[in-house]
């Protein structure tokens, strides 16, 4: 049977599993044995055990559970209202007012969150019956947050990042670092657009109603400041080298532990419901990149990955082409599946391609983050949108809608950092100037 | 209502493996302030990779059996979830059945695995030597136990009763907020 042939074969196998319902982790396992069982006298097994082995026992993988941790840590605190009061009195001079701690809220619990559920959830648990209540519209509202709450992905830590970094084999300090970057520009893409929205819109925002001097103002944003070490400890952690991507995350815990003992939210109970939060998330991740290692095992043996490498080599697409038409299998894609499977069901095929269109692995990964805050914000499983759809009661058709300018925010954001690459690159490579 | 004791043995395996999971996360986060620390006083911790990378799999493996239960496995639910009951139900028993195989194989292979380390003495490479079997028990037990999981579930469900993993839809938007936090 020849290449292209098996290659589909296995497409369709998957395809079925997956849509009918197999979990997953699953569904790319008997895969992985689907593509091996053409190969002769290769002890199936064998490889299926020490892979998951070889996967799940990595030092650089301890950061995953960490990581995540802090996130579920932060998110049983009041961070959201501290975040909210700390931030109103500052904004009130721009178009758009509130509007905006949608945007910077979401980039700061980002930065302390790898995930965008979470963040997405925290901001708006305060933000959305905030700004309804003061008259913003609606709308706009649901589809920053919508759109802000993918910052827990790009602004590190992300869990997303790790998974791509153990996927690729690429650092996954450098690719923190990559984040920082694009992460501000698509918070200043997000503000623009609420901005200019505001301007052509200037009776839809209510006049300012916080009236604070500069004293008060200072008060009131005191609460910001544990918040605001944690994530300059985290930041300088990883720019300075001072300790390893696990480490980081070990202080990034500990830090958390203590901002929830100081806001007095730390109890035996949320401790261990934190913990136990953490293993499910943690587990569920891991039996998909155990099997996604497996099956990657599976497609190095049959040689599929080099053989579509050398397919789409053969169209002669230039690299921006190359780039739009993965932006669009990705958000197909992300119709039916989450961002971490799709990262380890596609590194294997797709990455000999990125390699030999001369793209760099680190700035793919910053790719592959910004088109997975795609999918986050699409119908029909976009996760922010569920959040929000839960949140304010709202129909799903509506708060699609809403989100809609910020998901063509995101593509505008793809654009940019294919065009200038720097952007992505400049931090990681400042900070390892090798 | 008592329940009755195999059910009560088995959930308390799942919580049990869950619980082991948990603790060795703490185990981690531990190990890696020690080290961090210990670095800055001139005090190194024998092997703290090691161990830490050992956690790690033990985190991720004893913990599966639990997730597995309560639903956070993720899986695609557009075709499934629009499925009627009759349909459904036939659908639940051949992905619960065909879960029971890939599982059963993945616990038959990393048994096999750890009986060879066993078998053959081998010991880990780097600076603390313990036979390799001891930490590769973390995958193993994790497996064999989300083995029993799945089969115990597929034996409820053939029985008439609703997956455990499929749960009720959250009734406050707390509960919700919860839930959906915890995906990523």
């Amino acid at each position: 049977m020849d290449n292209i042939e098996l290659a589909l074969l296995l497409l369709i196998a998957l395809t079925v599993l997956l849509m009918g319902g197999l979990w997953i982790g699953l569904s790319l396992l008997a895969t992985g044995i689907l593509s091996m069982l053409v190969i002769p006298d290769l002890p199936i097994g064998k490889v299926l055990a020490t892979k998951f082995w070889d996967s799940g026992a990595s030092w650089t993988l301890a950061a995953l559970p960490l990581f995540i941790w802090m996130g579920e840590i932060l998110f049983r605190t009041r961070m959201s209202e501290e975040i909210f009061r700390g931030l109103s009195p500052w904004l009130g001079w721009l178009p758009g007012r509130l509007m905006h701690v949608n945007v910077i809220g979401c980039g700061i619990f980002g930065s302390v969150s790898g995930s965008s559920a979470a963040t997405c959830a925290t901001i708006a648990k305060i933000a959305l019956p905030e700004l309804k209540k003061r008259g913003y519209d609606e709308d706009v509202s649901l589809g920053s947050l919508a759109g802000a709450g993918t910052l827990g992905i790009l602004i590190p830590p992300s869990i997303t990042m790790v998974v791509y970094a153990v996927a690729a084999d690429v650092s996954i300090i450098q690719l923190f670092l990559a984040g920082f970057l694009p992460g501000f520009l698509v918070m200043a893409l997000y503000s623009g657009y609420i901005v200019v929205w505001s301007l052509l819109h200037p009776e839809k925002t209510p006049p300012m109603d916080i009236h604070m001097t500069f004293r008060e103002k200072l008060r009131e944003s005191k609460n910001l400041i544990p918040i605001t070490l944690l994530i300059l400890l985290v930041c300088a952690s990883l720019i300075f080298g001072w300790a390893t991507a696990t480490e980081c995350a070990a202080w990034g815990v500990v830090g958390s532990l203590a901002i929830a003992g100081w806001s007095g939210m730390l109890t035996w109970d949320s401790f261990w419901a934190s913990v136990i939060g953490t293993v499910r998330v943690n587990a569920m991740i891991m039996l998909i990149l155990g099997s996604a290692s497996f099956l990657s095992a599976g497609m190095a043996y049959t040689g599929i990955p080099r053989g579509l490498a050398e397919w789409v080599a053969g169209f002669h697409l230039s690299p921006y082409a190359l780039i739009a038409a993965l932006t669009a299998m990705y958000i197909l894609l992300g119709t039916a599946l989450d961002g971490i499977s799709m990262i380890v069901l596609t590194t294997v095929v797709v990455l000999p391609m990125i390699k030999s269109a001369g793209f760099d692995l680190v700035w793919f990964g910053i790719f592959m983050v910004i088109v997975i805050e795609m999918a986050e914000v699409s119908p029909p499983v976009g996760f922010n949108l569920f959040v929000l759809q839960t949140m304010s009661g709202r129909d799903s058709m509506d708060v699609a809608r809403a989100a809609l300018p910020f998901f063509f925010l995101l593509v505008v954001a793809v654009a940019i950092i294919t065009v200038w690459p720097d952007i992505v690159m400049i931090v990681p490579k400042w900070a390892y100037p090798d | 209502m008592r329940r009755n004791p195999i059910r009560r043995m088995l959930d308390g395996l799942y919580w049990t493996t869950g619980v082991l999971a948990g603790l060795s996360l703490v185990g981690i986060c531990i190990l890696m302030m020690l080290l961090s620390i210990g670095r800055e006083v001139g005090f190194n911790v024998k092997g703290a990779d090691e161990i830490s990378a050992w956690l790690c799999a033990a985190t991720a493996y004893l913990g599966i059996a639990y997730t597995f239960k309560t639903g956070d496995l993720v899986r695609v639910g557009l075709l499934i979830d629009r499925l009627s009951p009759g349909v459904r139900y036939a659908t639940e028993i051949v992905v619960l059945a065909a879960a029971a195989c890939l599982t059963g194989y993945l616990a038959y292979y990393t048994l096999d695995m750890v009986w060879d380390s066993f078998r053959f003495h081998e010991r880990a490479q780097g600076i603390i030597s313990i036979p390799i079997w001891i930490p590769q028990l973390g995958l193993c037990v994790g497996a064999v136990v989300l083995f029993i999981s799945v089969v115990d579930e597929l034996v409820r469900v053939i029985g008439g009763a609703k997956p455990c993993y499929e749960r009720e839809p959250p009734k406050t938007v707390e509960e919700t907020i919860e839930r959906l936090s915890e995906t990523v």
